[in-house]
């Protein structure tokens, strides 16, 4: 029946039972890097989260290589639990600039809001990822987004003692978001960097699909950040009375920063 | 075979930037060498400190002695978790300690020359008229000197710093990308600490202070923000 298919299989079946997702057999990446596992060393399973973090720092093409493996939903929850936790450290550094309440409100909502985010920007990132030609299964999709996610967070711990430093002599809460805007910005381009990377090893004919996604990805976290507002402010509610989007909440806040300035 | 590691030609070695051995040195954990450097860094930042402190009052040249050693070392500590995630993210795929040891290294030379510089900054305090005759051209003359020692003494140790990310390996781009983030780093975070840590030559008129009252009530960027706006109102 198929024997005069004029499309031969990617992935010979032989093989395929042995390593299924050996992507030897594709074509070879339009940036010429070799493939993922070409290096045995990539091929070394990741046994824990801690490897796992250090795979994404240090050898981001082993955590690639083993997102595409047969049972790497272990792998995505705990780089999903490691970020979860990264969030909840960095929302209770951002929580001691007005304390309180927020110090377990901030990590909840940090922590809460990111993995909303993530879930509501998956289906568009597979429908992106398949626009654009990649091979990318959607577990393998969910991996890379798990990984923007664990090094956006981990970063996020890693400017934690600046951000508190801030936090501790500052009184400017237009101030403290733009310093957390400009952290979070940061972290997330190298975590946008490392799922290119892993988009360019699924053999994508463009990039633009994803440059895409990472505008709305972008977007996305801005108004979850204002819709779970105040993360870093005072509140006598746990949800704000009012909506609003990003743009206009950022225009209010240097209004009230403006208005208590010139009072001074 | 124990190694030497706090003798004067270590010193000199550090000094020189003689990025092989100082290469070795990051490398491997010797606690004597990271204790000589962290001396370094208390002897020289805190003479330095001194010296512009006395100025004012001997009280002030010992707070002065305290925080700017304590102001590098927090730096240092503040960001060793960030720089050692950047390195590897930026192309230079060295352990957490040797990104920690090279930054320690780079601010023990600029506390070395810092400290070298003190005895001078020192003769020109005592040469120079009382703080609180409010001698203005003396007082821009011993600002612009004290600017003039700690940018050269800052740039020297970068230099090294930066010759000693080229010699770890990844080629200069590589080293130039962690090198600039590490510096921005530092510099955003040190300035704020500074910013904490104030006064440091003290003026006449506020009282010998370890901390300003307001010391916790704004920051350095907002400052500057505001004196930016300032000029354009």
């Amino acid at each position: 029946m198929n024997e005069n298919n004029p499309v031969p299989p990617l992935i010979p079946p032989g093989d395929a039972a042995q390593k299924p997702n050996d992507t030897r057999f594709l074509p070879p990446l339009v940036s010429g890097e070799r493939a993922l596992g070409d290096d045995p060393a990539e091929r070394v399973p990741l046994p824990h989260a801690f490897a796992a973090i250090e795979a994404l720092l240090r050898h981001p093409r082993r955590l690639l290589f083993q997102l595409r493996q047969p049972g790497a939903g272990k792998l995505v929850g705990g780089m999903l639990f490691v970020a979860l936790v990264c969030a909840a450290v960095y929302g209770v550094v951002a929580g001691t600039f007005s304390g309180g309440l927020q110090l377990w409100a901030a990590p909840l909502k940090i922590a809460g809001g990111l993995l909303i985010s993530a879930a509501i920007c998956l289906p568009s990132l597979y429908i992106f990822t398949c626009l654009s030609g990649a091979q990318a299964r959607l577990a393998e999709v969910c991996g890379l987004l798990a990984g923007l996610l664990m090094l956006m967070t981990i970063l996020l711990v890693g400017f934690a003692p600046v951000a508190w430093i801030f936090s501790q002599s500052t009184e400017s809460l237009a101030w403290m978001g733009l310093l957390h805007l400009l952290f979070w910005f940061i972290a997330t381009l190298f975590g946008v960097r490392f799922m290119k990377h892993g988009f360019a090893h699924a053999h994508a004919k463009s990039q633009a699909g994803v440059n895409v996604w990472v505008i709305v990805f972008l977007l996305v976290v801005l108004q979850m950040s204002t819709a779970l507002r105040p993360i870093i402010g005072k509140c006598d509610t746990f949800f704000p009375t009012e909506k609003k989007f990003f743009l206009g909440h950022w225009a209010d806040t240097l209004d009230k920063a403006g208005g208590s300035r010139s009072m001074n | 075979m124990v190694p030497k590691a706090a003798n004067l030609s270590s010193f000199s070695t550090l000094l020189r930037g003689e990025a092989t051995t100082i290469s070795a040195w990051s490398a491997e954990w010797n606690a004597r060498r990271f204790a000589a450097q962290m001396g370094l860094i208390i002897l020289g930042a805190g003479i330095y400190g001194a010296a512009m402190g006395w100025w004012r009052a001997p009280e002030q040249a010992l707070f002065v002695a305290i925080k700017f050693p304590l102001i590098i070392l927090l730096t240092t500590l503040g960001n060793a978790l960030l720089n050692g995630l950047l390195a590897p993210l930026l192309g230079l795929d060295i352990p957490f300690r040797q990104s920690f040891a090279a930054v320690v290294m780079s601010f023990a030379i600029t506390s070395a020359i810092l400290g070298a510089f003190a005895p001078l900054l020192a003769f020109a305090v005592w040469n120079a008229p009382p703080l609180e005759a409010h001698p203005v051209a003396a007082y821009n003359l011993i600002k612009l000197a004290h600017v003039g020692v700690i940018m050269f003494a800052g740039t020297v140790g970068n230099a090294r710093l930066f010759q000693l990310l080229v010699h770890l390996g990844g080629g200069r781009a590589v080293a130039f990308r962690v090198f600039f983030a590490w510096l921005a780093g530092n510099l955003f975070l040190g300035s704020q600490l500074s910013w904490i840590a104030r006064p440091f030559i003290g003026l006449p008129d506020l009282p010998v202070q370890f901390f300003r009252d307001n010391a916790l009530k704004g920051n350095f960027y907002e400052n500057v923000f505001h004196s930016v706006m300032q000029i354009f109102n």
